[in-house]
């Protein structure tokens, strides 16, 4: 069908001790090393300059890096400009040509591929009927929906079987409802012909849902490479915690540690948790609010201040005397009153030690 | 974006088909007397040959300029008409080239004698004498005495009312210069000039523009060559005009063919031509009342009647040189035309 | 699977340019052709081995011009580049040498020897005396030194320059040679012959001479007498600057800040005057106000007092210039006043604020940039003017005109001329310069901001009724002025016989049918078919040399950037005399001679219409998203291509504006036209002003009439040729850019 006329051509992207600054005072990415397998999707994520945007776009060379190299597959693309290189952009506008029809579009970038007129046509109507947009290519983009949108732009840049395809920020401008379902879309896309794509989100939601690994970017580096889970269960720092999900810093003393294993204790509370190469003493302790179990039989004490109804759980903030903290919990039906006292534990697989917050 | 490449080209290839023509001969003649003169002797000397004629009108202070600024390179070919001073100043440059024309018998004395004096680089097509000229509504309107003589307009009820053109640009202003200078003497000439500043109102560009003026009622007295002033009268304007009583100078309209000119035989065929009787009878055509030079062409009735004219002996040789032209107009600029108003 | 072209065969960009050098080498008359190129006359008449039409190659070949010789080795090395791969540093090294001497050698030979052999004396000592001379460089020369810039610029490119962007390096390099030769070569060599005393040598003392001289800097006018000419012209333009602006702004508000119903005709009728040659409203001004102007009599007659020619001088020039600019302001005012934004407008009336406070206290302050710019561009169109001081000035000689006799009168002091033209240039560059300062980057594209949703309060009673009175006022003056305009051209003979008539019309325009064909008889047509194909050629080139330009400082990011950007505006505060006078000096002789031909007119009016293409161009473009070419980049077109299918196509508008106001600019010019005119190019302008100099007022006027109408004409036709993109939707592109 549609696939044997787009194939794919994933490469692994490197990064290698990157820097890029402007001018003489502004260093947007600061001697990042990063490696892209072939046929994964890393979503670079982060808070507003961070550093992601920039390096999208060295990646496909809209920028230009300072210093340092980058390879796509074994080539050193590094000073190659946008046009000569592999890589399509799927942009946070779309930047569809307003002048040009939705076939158009599609094939633009195959005018310069090469290609006969027919075969140009074949593989831009290929490209659409993959998005599920057959039929649509004598429209203007100014009668297509934003998802609508959105689709041509992924078609477009998936018909030129590009080496890397990249999103900036793609679900941005689409209504809630929809995210969820172009979101799907996407991975479903990309996993499905094996294209190697890094994708650039501010959404922490988002990016676990899509992504093969997460680069967490914060202040021109790197924070924390990983997996979905292993940044949500194990971040490296206080930011990765705050910053994946929701997250608890509490204070608390490792009171001893044996092999990979250390024993901490909250007021009289202990739980044993892996060490993360940490020794005894004072040490910052990351908990999930679903982590919190609020009524256990062990743990410690602490006040409920605040009380929330959301439909779906209810939020309580809890005071304890080293701070206070924010927990969920599924029972809706029976809440717990402003004001009473509780015992709060944790559940046995979910706080985490922080290496240096 | 086609269309617009498309409108591009065929405009750039229009214009070079329109700028060739197809004809081979070409003459670029530089006209210094009235416009309407200018393209009917153009026009005529076309259908007379069939060479064709590229005419610019430019006065003869703005030609002289020209010539002089084109010197390295002429454009021009030949320059028909306009006083004589910038002619006689062009020739004593050597811009312009000296040629005896066979039809050079047939003119009078005056004529040939411009020529000899300018090592025959320039020869007199038609003379005229100055005077001025004055709108009898306005006069009458202001309850104004009528002038009659030079030293009349220096009264100061003519205060605003007289207009001449600045002698720096305009031949017909600086042969009121010269001739003012000639007939009252060099001091005497520059206090009357210094007096009349205080009258005028205005110092045109061009030559004839002061009496045009007064034919609009724009202004009431100005000082043109006469014939300009008979032309404004029988054009219909309420004009009357002058010759002053103390007598006046006059002006040898010339003609010189430019040293250099890319058409040289064009230019002598025209230079000829210029001086028979059927080229000189065209002014009557359009109203030239200046005296013609060939002996045996017509002049218009209405045209002044030089006989009764007192005229001075203009001296072309002195006032025509560049050294002279210089020192008077500067000396013009200097003493007179700074003085307040 | 991109194909990437450029690593593995030679760019055809090189291909073309090599070919070129050959061509304008071995096939191209080298020198000029006297009788035009395109008359072809040329192939029959002795080509190619007649030394006026010989290609450079031929020349050599017959042992003449020897000089030329050494051109032709960069044109053989250039080959050896074709061979090899972009990134092979030789090759870079190859262009970048050949081009270089090549085109260094062309300007040296260029300058070095002319119509009289070598040109400096220095040259003749050392060789001695050459006994051969060369004229001005045709077809042949500027194709040859076109190849060399551009294989050099590609040479650049190859380098690294700009990431290897050929388009991009050469269409800088374009540019910064075309607005080099046109620009700063003529008015380089302006200002030095402000030096030359009269035995062709340089002095200082000469140049102070006529500097100061009382004539310029005079300030006898407080005292009764006459002012300088430098002073009289500052005076002018500061009040015609601030009238302007003052009336701009009270046309503006009427058009936003009321309910007037007629705002369509309000803008027609202030936009008239732009397109109406220099003088006419000067002549009606006369007809109306003159000695014997039908209002001035009126009133004499009213009061019995006699009519005075009070117009002549400045008032009748402040009148006029005030009547011509008052548009311009309005166009940027309009932008001004639109673009505040009215929610904060609302803000200040929900904080109790009537709505006199609020305009007083938000609205004009906001305002101000605006109205600094509205006041710079009145000051400077002032300043350059020359048509309506030619024709109402009198006795108040300003500096445009004054520049002019310097030139044209019978003292022909080219010195002097060039004094004046400094002094000229010095008011307009300093005005022009203080605009960019006070409104440093934004006064490129148009303060009108994309308005948030709301609507602008109408003006407080108090500001309403004088401001519909002026408005009112002037409105009435204008079409006042131009119906005498329109009776002027159908009366007989004005102020004697008012029998109406199409009499000059028909001398004008006259038209004969004959057996061979038409027979234009008018006397009109000749100067009318030159402007019209001068017009029609100068228009879609300088639109897109304003539009390149305009693309290069939007959309690119070099060195020297802010030079480039400030070198290509200069143009536009340059005044037209001194285009016209800097011309005439500079082009008049080898090594490039266009004087008396259409060629420097064509020129001339890009050069100085070319910075509004570029306003146009860059206030369109920033509003197109930079994501455009950037997708367009990443989908594999070049900079070329993405500037050709992107871009252009969304920017109909600016190409409309540019074309439009290139055309309209190059059929009233006169300030510089009237120096570059030629027996075989005479202007419509400057035929006019003939005519008006010699009374035929009628005729002028029946002319100018015509003119007016052709334009519209025009504007019409271009507006359908480039047509309107279909892009769907209800466009920012669509009202905003009317104005």
């Amino acid at each position: 069908m549609s696939e044997t006329l787009i194939a794919s051509k994933a490469a692994p992207v490197r990064f290698e001790n990157v820097t890029k600054s402007f001018g003489r005072d502004v260093v947007a990415v600061d001697n990042i090393n990063l490696h892209v397998e072939a046929g994964k999707l890393v979503t670079l994520l982060g808070p507003s300059g961070c550093g992601k945007t920039t390096t999208l776009r060295m990646i496909a060379g809209l920028e230009m890096a300072t210093s340092g190299r980058i390879l796509i597959g074994d080539r050193d693309v590094t000073t190659l400009p946008a046009t000569d290189r592999d890589v399509s952009m799927v942009f946070q506008s779309y930047a569809l040509f307003p002048h040009m029809s939705v076939l158009e579009n599609v094939s633009y970038g195959l005018n310069f591929s090469g290609f006969s007129k027919s075969e140009t046509r074949d593989r831009a109507l290929a490209g659409l009927e993959l998005v599920g947009l057959k039929g649509f290519d004598t429209r203007l983009p100014s009668e297509l929906s934003g998802g609508q949108q959105q689709r041509v732009a992924v078609a477009r840049a998936l018909v030129l079987e590009p080496q890397v395809l990249l999103f900036d920020e793609p679900l941005s401008n689409l209504d809630a409802k929809l995210r969820r379902q172009v979101r799907e879309d996407i991975r479903a896309i990309q996993q499905d012909l094996g294209l190697t794509v890094v994708y650039v989100t501010h959404d922490q939601e988002e990016a676990l849902a899509v992504s093969d690994e997460i680069v967490v970017m914060r202040n021109a580096s790197i924070a924390q490479i990983g997996t979905p889970r292993s940044l949500y269960d194990a971040p490296v720092d206080r930011f990765v915690a705050d910053f994946i999900g929701e997250a608890n810093i509490l204070p608390c003393t490792i009171e001893s540690v044996e092999g990979d294993m250390a024993t901490i204790s909250i007021e009289g509370y202990n739980h044993v948790l892996p060490a993360r190469g940490l020794a005894t003493g004072a040490a910052k302790l990351a908990v999930r609010p679903s982590r919190l179990v609020i009524g256990a039989q062990d743990g410690f004490k602490a006040t409920i201040a605040k009380a929330t109804y959301v439909g779906v759980r209810m939020e309580y903030t809890l005071e304890a005397s080293f701070g206070s903290m924010f927990a969920v919990h599924e029972d809706v039906d029976t809440p717990l009153e402003v004001g009473s006292d509780v015992t709060v534990g944790f559940s046995q697989k979910g706080p985490v030690l922080l290496p240096e917050a | 974006m086609k269309k617009l490449s498309t409108l591009a080209l065929t405009s750039i290839v229009a214009l070079g088909a329109g700028v060739s023509a197809a004809q081979a001969d070409k003459l670029a003649l530089y006209c210094s007397a009235q416009e309407d003169w200018c393209q009917l002797m153009a026009r005529s000397f076309e259908d007379a040959t069939g060479i064709d004629v590229n005419m610019t009108r430019k006065s003869s202070g703005e030609t002289f300029a020209q010539i002089k600024a084109e010197s390295a390179n002429p454009k021009g070919d030949v320059w028909w008409g306009g006083t004589g001073d910038p002619h006689l100043q062009a020739a004593e440059e050597n811009l312009t080239m000296a040629y005896v024309s066979p039809m050079r018998d047939q003119l009078h004395d005056w004529a040939i004698s411009q020529a000899t004096s300018a090592g025959d680089k320039t020869i007199g097509i038609y003379s005229g004498a100055l005077g001025y000229g004055y709108n009898t509504d306005l006069l009458a309107a202001n309850n104004l005495p009528e002038p009659s003589c030079w030293k009349d307009l220096l009264k100061p009820e003519y205060k605003g009312h007289v207009q001449m053109a600045n002698p720096n640009s305009s031949g017909t202003a600086y042969t009121t210069l010269a001739s003012m200078v000639q007939l009252f003497g060099e001091n005497e000439g520059f206090e009357f000039m210094k007096g009349l500043h205080a009258n005028i109102n205005q110092y045109t560009k061009s030559g004839s523009a002061p009496i045009k003026a007064a034919g609009r009622g724009e202004n009431t007295i100005g000082i043109v060559f006469m014939h300009d002033a008979v032309k404004q009268a029988v054009s219909g304007f309420p004009v009357k005009v002058v010759a002053p009583c103390e007598g006046t100078g006059y002006e040898i309209g010339s003609m010189s063919i430019i040293e250099g000119a890319r058409n040289e035989d064009e230019a002598k065929k025209f230079y000829d031509w210029a001086l028979s009787t059927d080229a000189q009878n065209l002014a009557l055509e359009v109203n030239a009342f200046q005296v013609p030079s060939n002996t045996g062409a017509e002049t218009s009735p209405s045209a002044p009647d030089m006989s009764t004219i007192t005229l001075i002996d203009y001296d072309f040789k002195t006032y025509g040189s560049s050294a002279e032209r210089k020192r008077l107009l500067q000396k013009w600029d200097e003493d007179v035309s700074t003085l307040p108003q | 699977m991109r194909h990437v072209l450029s690593e593995t065969t030679a760019h055809p960009a090189l291909i073309f340019w090599i070919v070129a050098g050959w061509v304008g080498f071995c096939l191209l008359p080298w020198y000029g052709v006297e009788d035009g190129f395109f008359a072809f006359e040329w192939l029959v008449d002795g080509y190619p081995f007649d030394e006026d039409y010989a290609p450079a190659a031929f020349l050599i070949g017959q042992g003449e011009k020897l000089w030329l010789t050494p051109l032709v080795l960069p044109l053989i090395t250039s080959i050896f580049a074709l061979g090899r791969k972009k990134s092979d540093p030789l090759y870079a090294k190859i262009l970048i040498a050949s081009g270089a001497i090549g085109f260094g050698w062309l300007i040296a030979q260029g300058f070095g020897i002319g119509i009289r052999g070598f040109n400096f004396e220095w040259l003749k000592a050392l060789f001695g005396n050459l006994g051969d001379r060369q004229f001005g460089m045709g077809y042949g020369a500027l194709l040859l030194a076109s190849a060399y810039l551009f294989l050099f610029t590609q040479g650049i490119a190859a380098r690294g320059a700009i990431n290897g962007d050929v388009f991009v390096v050469s269409a800088i390099g374009g540019v910064i040679v075309i607005v080099t030769v046109f620009v700063f070569f003529p008015i380089a060599k302006m200002l030095l012959a402000a030096f030359i005393t009269e035995e062709g040598g340089y002095s200082a003392s000469v140049f102070a001479s006529k500097f100061f001289d009382d004539r310029l800097w005079g300030l006898g006018c407080l005292s009764g007498g006459r002012c300088g000419v430098a002073w009289n012209s500052l005076f002018l333009a500061i009040t015609v600057g601030i009238l302007t602006t003052v009336l701009g702004l009270v046309f503006a508000l009427v058009v936003t800040r009321s309910g007037f119903r007629y705002k369509r005709a309000l803008r027609a009728l202030t936009v008239l005057p732009i397109i109406t040659p220099p003088f006419v409203i000067g002549l009606a001004l006369i007809l109306l106000f003159g000695l014997s102007g039908t209002v001035t009599q009126f009133f004499a007659d009213l009061f019995g007092v006699q009519p005075t020619r009070w117009l002549y001088g400045m008032p009748g020039v402040l009148i006029a210039q005030t009547l011509a600019f008052t548009p311009i302001a309005f166009l940027v005012l309009i932008g001004v006043v639109e673009g505040v934004s009215p929610s904060m407008e609302e803000a200040a009336q929900t904080l109790r604020a009537n709505r006199w406070q609020t305009f007083r206290t938000v609205s004009l302050p906001l305002m101000r940039p605006g109205l600094a710019n509205a006041f710079l561009l009145g000051f400077i169109e002032s300043m350059a003017d020359f048509g309506n001081p030619l024709v109402l000035g009198g006795n108040f000689d300003v500096l445009s005109t004054e520049i002019f006799f310097a030139i044209v009168g019978a003292q022909y002091d080219q010195g002097r001329a060039a004094v004046l033209a400094m002094v000229l240039l010095f008011f307009t560059l300093s005005a022009f310069y203080a605009q960019r300062m006070w409104l440093g980057k934004k006064s490129y594209t148009t303060v009108s901001g994309k308005g948030d949703a709301g609507v602008h309060p109408l003006m407080p009673n108090g500001l309403a009724i004088p401001v519909f009175i002026a408005a009112g006022v002037w409105g009435l003056f204008t079409v006042v002025v131009y119906g005498m305009i329109l009776y002027g051209s159908v009366v007989e003979l004005w102020g004697v016989n008012n029998t109406l008539t199409f009499k000059h019309y028909v001398t004008a325009f006259s038209v004969r049918i004959e057996e061979t064909g038409i027979r234009w008889t008018g006397a009109a047509w000749d100067s009318f078919w030159t402007t019209i194909y001068i017009a029609a050629a100068a228009a879609p080139l300088t639109a897109i040399v304003g539009l390149i330009t305009a693309y290069l400082l939007t959309r690119q990011s070099f060195a020297g950037k802010n030079a480039f950007e400030f070198g290509t505006m200069l143009s536009f505060a340059i005044p037209g005399t001194v285009i016209g006078v800097s011309y005439i000096l500079a082009f008049n002789v080898p090594p490039i001679e266009i004087t008396g031909t259409g060629i420097i007119l064509i020129v001339s009016f890009i050069f100085r219409n070319m910075p509004v293409g570029v306003r146009a161009g860059i206030a369109s473009m920033s509003q197109l998203d930079k994501s455009l070419d950037e997708s367009s980049l990443t989908l594999g077109a070049n900079s070329w291509q993405t500037f050709r299918r992107v871009i252009l196509p969304l920017l109909k508008p600016a190409i409309l504006a540019a074309l439009v106001y290139s055309f309209v600019r190059a059929m009233t010019a006169i300030s510089a036209v009237i120096f570059l005119v030629s027996a075989e190019y005479d202007m419509a302008t400057s035929y006019i002003i003939g005519r008006v100099e010699n009374n035929d007022y009628g005729l002028a006027i029946a002319y100018s009439t015509t003119l007016i109408f052709v334009m519209l004409a025009a504007v019409g036709l271009l507006q359908v040729l480039v047509g309107r993109t279909k892009i769907g939707r209800r466009t920012q592109f669509g009202a905003k850019e009317q104005t």
